[in-house]
């Protein structure tokens, strides 16, 4: 194995960063989506860069797992894209800083 | 050697993308962003021994939900709403936070002793397919995988319903003009 493991886990960790930068701070609902999707595929690399530290069968449960995070994301890209043209057609605004009625 | 430097262009690249999509002004270029970061991630997937992720990772990923994203860009048509400010207080604030919650991880990692092994089986396809379906012996993943099911299932009611204008109507668009 050429690729260092912690090597993987700093290039997950800045990604996971930055989603999480993405998610909170802008003020686009689409980019508080995309951000949660780089989050989702940061976890997906820690897990397979984890799965590589361990020996035989019980290395491929890390190599399964990044399916169901896949399928996860699928259904909350689905969801959350539905939610937000049904928010758009509402207000006429994706900006996050327009949906602050319970605030209220 | 060789390994490393496709290592090290994928993780410049993916990192450069990811922090496109941070200061990126129009949704469309953070979309694009994105498609690229996944792209370099599933190099990397491939990288370290894990063929069927690094394919699922495009078609599924790439493919598939980032062309539903664009999708949606493209209908909502959201021009006017570009103008609103990328970055405000609050949201410099917020990276600010991320970027230290990142700096404390990495700094966590970097000193903490992990080795690769050899003996870590490939991610093939025949591999992935023993361990979520497996012929002898018990094992959780069956199971996993039909909870799966009924929660994609659930989000395309979901996403039907909440895409229709009103609950009565059997189409939703028909009376947008």
């Amino acid at each position: 194995m050429e690729i260092s493991i912690v090597h993987l886990q700093l290039l997950a960790a800045v990604l996971f960063a930055l989603g999480l930068a993405a998610a909170l701070g802008r003020r686009n609902l689409f980019f508080v989506l995309m951000g949660v999707e780089l989050m989702l595929n940061a976890a997906n690399l820690s897990f397979l860069a984890w799965s590589r530290t361990f020996p035989g069968r019980s290395a491929l449960d890390g190599q399964v797992a990044p399916l169901f995070v896949i399928a996860v994301a699928a259904a909350e890209a689905c969801v959350g894209l539905a939610m937000l043209m049904s928010v758009f057609r509402n207000r006429e605004s994706l900006d996050t800083d327009d949906f602050s009625r319970m605030k209220e | 050697m060789i390994a490393q430097v496709y290592f090290g262009l994928f993780a410049l690249v993916a990192v450069l993308c990811g922090a496109t999509l941070v200061f990126a002004r129009h949704p469309l270029n953070g979309a694009m962003a994105l498609v690229g970061a996944m792209v370099s991630l599933s190099g990397i997937y491939a990288l370290i021994q894990s063929p069927f992720l690094a394919t699922l990772q495009v078609l599924v990923y790439a493919g598939a939900i980032m062309m539903l994203v664009v999708f949606v860009i493209m209908v909502l048509n959201t021009a006017k709403d570009s103008k609103t400010p990328g970055i405000d207080l609050v949201g410099i604030l917020m990276s600010v936070v991320a970027f230290a919650f990142g700096l404390v991880f990495t700094g966590v990692l970097a000193r903490t002793p992990v080795e690769a092994r050899a003996d870590s089986p490939r991610g093939t396809v025949q591999a992935i397919a023993d361990t979520l379906f497996p012929v002898h012996g018990q094992s959780a993943w069956p199971l996993l995988f039909l909870a799966v099911g009924l929660v994609l299932l659930t989000a395309i009611v979901g996403a039907v319903l909440l895409s229709k204008r009103r609950l009565e109507s059997p189409i939703s668009v028909e009376d947008h003009a």
